[in-house]
């Protein structure tokens, strides 16, 4: 049963996540930094730092999940790793799942693995495998990781017990996270999203599959013990965060975090949009708050037809794959609080579309920079310009905010984007989009003042549990001249795209123009999740 | 604060939240009520407390134990009309520009808290219901020797008579009370549960953001006793010379305040019970705190670094007046919004203090060796100064203060170590080097 190789090098080098590259394409919460140590680029709201390189002074914290199956643990998992990343805490997911993969040829366990009276030799396996997993999870914490996120089943009162003492014992501190579930619509609609491409299942009513689906579940797994210890740190997540309970032996304040974030976290798959607004009449001033010029309102209206087509058309090819007939989700709209964000949501608004205004999301202050060429800012200010080019996310203009204060200030957003139940669309200034975009894929700092959101394309973000999917929707019949870079951008140079020349028409420039290209086909592109997590269907952990 | 308004008439924000205190007395509730409101004003969220007891005190002002007697008809009368008084109150607060009110009362049976419910929610206005429970006799003891020394209900009376009365009356509540949901019928209700000071909690359908973020503050509070004392580092070479910022060594006479720290500290806390010492990591405040005893845990915080003053950082305020004059004059007008080129406004410190504060509301005793802007803005969350007023207090230099957090507001003792230095504190206006606070100056 086991391969050759079951040295943790073999086992690392085999499991999905260490094959990726990194993309700002490819959600990136499953990349491993060459040196963690010292990275800091993961850390887009990072508050502030310390000399060990870990937050809150809370130590080495080890995240426990607990539950069965089709309880929404990844997706708990892989969510709570892209907030604490955010904040700059580092952090890694291990999945037992993919160490059990690695270690049995095609994960198929024997059957009496998860029994409490298994047979010697899968009570040996399955030692093995826990074992391979937990030397992984400390040599990470050793080597300056702060939280590592064990993702495993952990059904039983007296394994936990012990798991929380070994780790104690290697001065990690425990906090266990349990997602109990008792609504049998929960647990179907769960069951549902994950088994629907499973062959097992092929052809069958979704809602016979699920109910199979569960009953498998049972038999593998016919102990689970809901956690009650009382000495034990323990978050109980109750139907998918309808309630908490909480056991407090001695959290910190990272605990609390997150906590808070769990209170605004759920599970149902929803996705969100994000567009530009339209050009304003005046584009050039920060402080002016301009409405949209004529071209803007095209726009406006141009791109609501074809976000609403494109709803309608995915929604009509999962019909034709087999899913169900259910209705649209509901959309909801936010846009900042500036006026050209709120008229190009405005023939939304006018159909009917519920739209909020969020005073956080208004676009990057460009300080002392508004209203200047990047000819102006390079001669007036050379010193800055330089500094920028070295810290592009951290560096701050005279009186600007610097991407890591927008990222900052939009904290807020990032949590009641959690919380949203419904398609969400996103309009705003491409600064607030690059930071919003780099919260759900995951970039790196390096990267986010970079990333281009021309005003022909609808980004959209679709959530899986083990990572998110971007596509790119063409917006066609676009006057030309409205689609690049950033017209209402402030001129900060972005380093490595000089641009000496002064934009073409006026009110329309941009850092990078570039490489923009009128005429694409772009429909969409990008990475299908479900391809790199293919192997990840059939598993049960 | 009027809720801003566009060019299209709609408010950004719409979320208003009634928190509904419920639990026995001596449970902590209104040191609850009142911590959360002073974080919450602290984070700019217009936010205030109508408390029942002191409607009821206008009629009542040193009620016995039997008039919390549910038999007591006119009790029960006099107690209803202060609870409608208290949430007409408040209703109508949250008509002006009101986002979270506090309504501070046992709120104790299921009836009550319908009733509040049904007025608030018809309001348009979000409920929830903060319970705070416990079971552990010596921490309500404490607590009840805390209340009848500093609750009203009580001044200028014999301390153990009124310990006595005032079990009595928590024995008159005990007799009607119902935790929330106890018998399974509140479950549609927001409710945060919190058993034995945060030991255990329950939380039930929080409903949006603004809601997980008072919570989220609620779960880090602890009710048991202890202090917080705050100093400013030892003068350094930069403050004798009235340069701002830096990372300078201690001057001669800091170098003495920090030699005479440990024994400021030792009469201070009385004991010595072991403080955790929290510095920024400026080498001004590492030396001050260098001498402290051994057995004291020390840890260093990049967000107690001094605010940052861009490119005025090392100057005096003559050359930041002659070199920007604009910036000068401001900084003044605004000092609590106003962002130095390239560095930070108070309001920038504040938002970066924010874990800090969090932490030490989870905290026992921390002494924390800081900068002028960096007290300033700890010293006006827990004394609930004013955005106005929070710039400019005066916190000499070589002077331990001790905040003791109460039920009704924060108690400060201060201890001089009679060692001279500079002032640093600056008037509206002024660009000299060294100048003497207002007298009326707070510390």
């Amino acid at each position: 049963m086991l391969t050759a190789d079951d040295s943790p090098e073999a086992i690392a080098a085999n499991t999905p996540r260490y094959r990726r590259k990194s993309s700002t394409f490819i959600d990136g919460i499953h990349d491993v930094p060459d040196d963690q140590r010292h990275d800091q680029r993961l850390a887009p709201g990072q508050l502030y730092s310390t000399m060990s390189g870990r937050l809150f002074h809370s130590g080495k914290i080890a995240i426990v999940m607990v539950g069965l199956p089709a309880r929404g643990k990844t997706h708990i998992c892989v969510s709570m790793a892209r907030y604490l990343g955010w904040l700059g805490v580092k952090t890694r997911i291990f999945h037992l799942g993919d160490y059990r993969r690695a270690s049995v040829e095609g994960g198929n366990v024997p059957q009496d693995y998860f029994y409490p009276n298994a047979s010697s030799a899968s009570v040996r396996l399955r030692k093995m495998i826990l074992q391979k997993c937990r030397d992984d999870i400390y040599t990470w914490l050793e080597n300056g990781g702060q939280v590592a996120i064990y993702d495993a089943v952990n059904p039983t009162a007296s394994d936990r017990i012990a798991l929380a003492k070994e780790f104690a014992e290697n001065d990690v501190q425990t906090l266990f996270i349990e997602s109990f579930v008792n609504d049998q619509d929960i647990l179907r609609e769960n069951a549902r999203n994950v088994k629907i491409s499973s062959p097992d299942f092929h052809g069958m009513d979704p809602d016979e599959a699920a109910r199979r689906y569960l009953k498998r579940i049972e038999t593998k797994i016919p102990v689970f013990e809901t956690m009650e210890e009382k000495d034990l740190n323990y978050v109980k997540m109750i139907n998918a965060g309808r309630a908490f309970y909480y056991n407090n032996v001695s959290f910190n304040y990272l605990s609390h975090r997150i906590v808070f974030y769990l209170t605004n976290l759920h599970i149902k798959l929803r996705t969100t949009f994000f567009v530009r607004a339209g050009p304003a009449t005046d584009e050039d001033s920060f402080k002016a708050d301009a409405g949209l010029s004529e071209e803007g309102e095209a726009y406006a209206k141009k791109m609501t037809e074809a976000l609403l087509r494109h709803r309608e058309q995915e929604r009509k090819a999962l019909v034709d794959q087999g899913g169900s007939n259910e209705p649209l989700r509901p959309l909801s709209v936010w846009t900042s609080t500036r006026l050209r964000t709120i008229q190009t949501a405005e023939p939304l608004k006018q159909m009917g579309y519920k739209v909020r205004q969020r005073s956080q999301m208004s676009q990057i202050n460009p300080g002392v920079c508004e209203k200047m060429s990047e000819r102006a800012i390079r001669a007036l200010y050379p010193e800055e310009v330089s500094k920028h080019e070295e810290d592009p996310y951290h560096h701050r203009y005279p009186r600007a905010e610097s991407y890591h204060d927008l990222a900052v200030r939009l904290e807020p957003i990032i949590l009641e984007l959690e919380r949203e139940q419904n398609d969400l669309l996103i309009i705003a200034h491409e600064s607030v989009l690059r930071v919003l975009y780099s919260y759900l894929m995951h970039c790196s700092t390096n990267d986010i003042p970079k990333l281009k959101f021309p005003r022909d394309e609808i980004i959209e973000i679709i959530p899986a549990a083990y990572q998110n999917e971007a596509k790119r929707i063409h917006i066609p019949g676009l006057d030309p001249r409205t689609i690049p870079g950033s017209p209402e951008d402030i001129r900060i140079p972005v380093p490595g795209e000089p641009n000496p020349q002064l934009p073409p028409i006026p009110g329309m420039s941009s850092p990078e123009p570039g490489e923009v290209v009128f005429t694409r086909p772009i429909e969409k592109i990008i990475n299908k999740s479900k391809d790199m997590v293919s192997d990840k269907l059939e598993d049960e952990d | 604060m009027a809720p801003k308004i566009n060019g299209f008439g709609i408010m950004p924000e719409d979320t208003r939240i009634c928190v509904v205190m419920v639990g026995l007395p001596a449970r902590g509730k209104s040191y609850i009520a009142q911590r959360a409101q002073r974080y919450l004003k602290w984070l700019s969220i217009p936010a205030a407390t109508f408390n029942v007891g002191s409607y009821r005190r206008e009629n009542a002002p040193h009620p016995s134990a039997s008039f919390f007697d549910t038999n007591n008809a006119e009790g029960e009368r006099q107690r209803r009309a202060a609870a409608d008084a208290a949430v007409s109150d408040m209703l109508a607060w949250f008509k002006n520009g009101g986002v979270v009110g506090i309504l501070d009362a046992t709120n104790s049976t299921k009836q009550r808290r319908k009733w509040v419910l049904e007025r608030v929610a018809k309001e348009g206005i979000e409920v929830i219901f903060v319970e705070s429970r416990c079971d552990d006799e010596e921490l309500i003891m404490a607590n009840i020797r805390d209340v009848k020394t500093s609750s009203p209900d009580y001044s200028g009376q014999d301390p153990e008579a009124a310990a006595q009365d005032f079990r009595d009356r928590i024995r008159n509540y005990e007799k009607v009370y119902k935790s929330i949901n106890d018998d399974g019928d509140e479950d549609h209700l927001t409710y945060l549960k919190i058993m034995n000071v945060g030991r255990q909690v329950f939380i039930n359908r929080i409903q949006d953001y603004l809601q997980s973020r008072v919570v989220y503050f609620l779960m880090n509070l602890h009710i048991r006793p202890r202090s917080i004392w705050l100093s400013r580092h030892g003068e350094s070479m930069l403050n004798l010379e009235g340069r701002i910022g830096g990372d300078a060594k201690l001057s001669h006479r800091g170098q003495e305040y920090a030699e005479k720290l440990p024994e400021l500290v030792l009469q201070s806390v009385g004991s010595d019970r072991p403080l955790t010492v929290w510095t920024s990591t400026l080498q001004r405040t590492i030396a001050t705190a260098k001498h402290l005893p051994k057995h004291y845990n020390q840890l260093q915080w990049k967000a107690l670094d001094e605010l940052d003053a861009g490119v005025c950082d090392g100057m005096t305020y003559q050359e930041i007046a002659d070199q920007y004059p604009e910036d000068f004059q401001a900084r003044d007008e605004d000092k609590y919004n106003y962002r130095y080129r390239g560095g930070e406004s108070y309001r920038d410190v504040v938002i970066r203090l924010e874990p800090i504060i969090m932490e030490l509301e989870r905290s026992e005793d921390i002494l924390i060796i800081s900068h002028q802007a960096v007290i300033r803005c700890i010293y006006a969350y827990f004394m609930q100064k004013t955005q106005e007023e929070s710039p400019w207090v005066p916190v000499p230099l070589h002077t331990l203060m001790k905040l003791t957090p109460r039920a009704y507001g924060t108690e400060l003792e201060t201890y001089r170590a009679n060692i001279k230095a500079v002032s640093t504190w600056r008037g509206k206006g002024s660009t000299a080097k060294h100048e003497d606070p207002a007298p009326e100056g707070g510390i």
